[in-house]
């Protein structure tokens, strides 16, 4: 090789130590906070820890609840919304089988639903909760990498409020008419109040749940 | 800076919205701002959707900005937090004012 040729080499080297030093300083300096790793075809970027931090605050915060299950159905990661869903505690949720927390009848198809994992695909089913009573929810695929499933799970519960409250006032008002019909029996006047009492009663649960899934419940 | 060259391409490799990342970009466009202004592009790459790219640029570390034009191509690594560093780095300013490493 020739002069000219070693000057060459010997600038590309400068340039090579220059740009692994200048990596080196921000690295130090805490100026970077991902880095790009593997081969030219299998090109990954590792983000350091606290780069998740804003993702993992909004995943926290949001009203919906957010699973991340492996691929035999285990939970692995599960946030707060998630956890107040089921009113059971998240460490008892962690590495728990998802379907545990399902309707008997709705199993299979999460099963089903697991196994193809296509994104943005989404099913309905019933959860059962902790004080025995069922929540139904859209679970969406949010994600589906390295053999984790990430879900949303939506409460569909406010979507069936607008029906549900028509039927109560509906009725509400045959009962009222029932009481205000002239000749109305006592038996048939006491069963329409009881039916009475029993929509308002209705109406009143279903406000509580409004104001737990709505903003203020946060 | 009178100076300095009509055209300035310039290219912001990112992580999504990493804090560095979103940092790096800001701290850009001010720069950009004060010292380019209306002759400066910027195009921002986010590498976590497509992470190939990174080899373009030979990027290692993000946020990574790369000065395509005017040649030569110069590379900055970091979030540009320092700007009498990234001034220098872009050559809009003499590399003896105290921004060494």
């Amino acid at each position: 090789m020739n002069s000219e040729g070693l000057s060459r080499d010997a600038a590309m080297l400068q340039d090579a130590v220059e740009d692994a030093e200048d990596v080196c300083r921000a690295i130090a300096r805490g100026e970077v906070d991902a880095f790009v790793v593997g081969d030219e075809k299998n090109s990954k970027v590792l983000l350091l820890a606290n780069a998740y931090q804003r993702y993992r605050q909004l995943v926290e915060r949001m009203n919906q609840g957010a699973v991340t299950v492996s691929v035999h159905g285990n939970i692995l990661y599960a946030n707060q919304k998630f956890s107040q869903m089921l009113g059971i505690p998240l460490a008892q949720l962690y590495t728990a089988p998802l379907d545990a927390y399902v309707g008997i009848a709705d199993r299979a198809r999460l099963g089903s639903y697991l196994m193809l994992s296509a994104s943005g695909s989404r099913i309905e089913l019933t959860l059962n909760r902790r004080d025995g009573t069922t929540l139904p929810v859209k679970l969406s695929l949010a994600s589906f990498a390295d053999g984790y499933a990430t879900l949303l799970v939506t409460d569909m519960r406010p979507l069936q409020w607008p029906a549900l409250t028509v039927d109560a006032l509906d009725s509400i008002r045959d009962c009222l008419e029932t009481l205000n019909k002239p000749g109305a029996d006592n038996a048939e006047a006491r069963k329409a109040r009881e039916a009475i009492s029993e929509e308002v009663n209705g109406l009143a649960r279903m406000i509580d749940e409004m104001l737990d899934v709505g903003p203020r419940g946060g | 800076m009178s100076t300095t060259p009509e055209r300035w391409d310039l290219r912001l490799y990112t992580a999504g919205q990493s804090p560095k990342s979103l940092a790096a970009l800001a701290n850009l466009k001010r720069i950009c701002d004060e010292h380019l202004a209306g002759r400066y592009s910027i195009e921002v790459v986010d590498l976590m959707k497509n992470p190939r790219l990174a080899k373009d640029d030979e990027i290692v570390a993000i946020p990574t900005l790369v000065r395509k034009l005017p040649a030569p191509l110069r590379k900055i690594i970091g979030d540009l937090s320092n700007e009498e560093r990234a001034l220098v780095g872009l050559q809009l300013r003499p590399h003896n004012t105290g921004a060494g490493k």
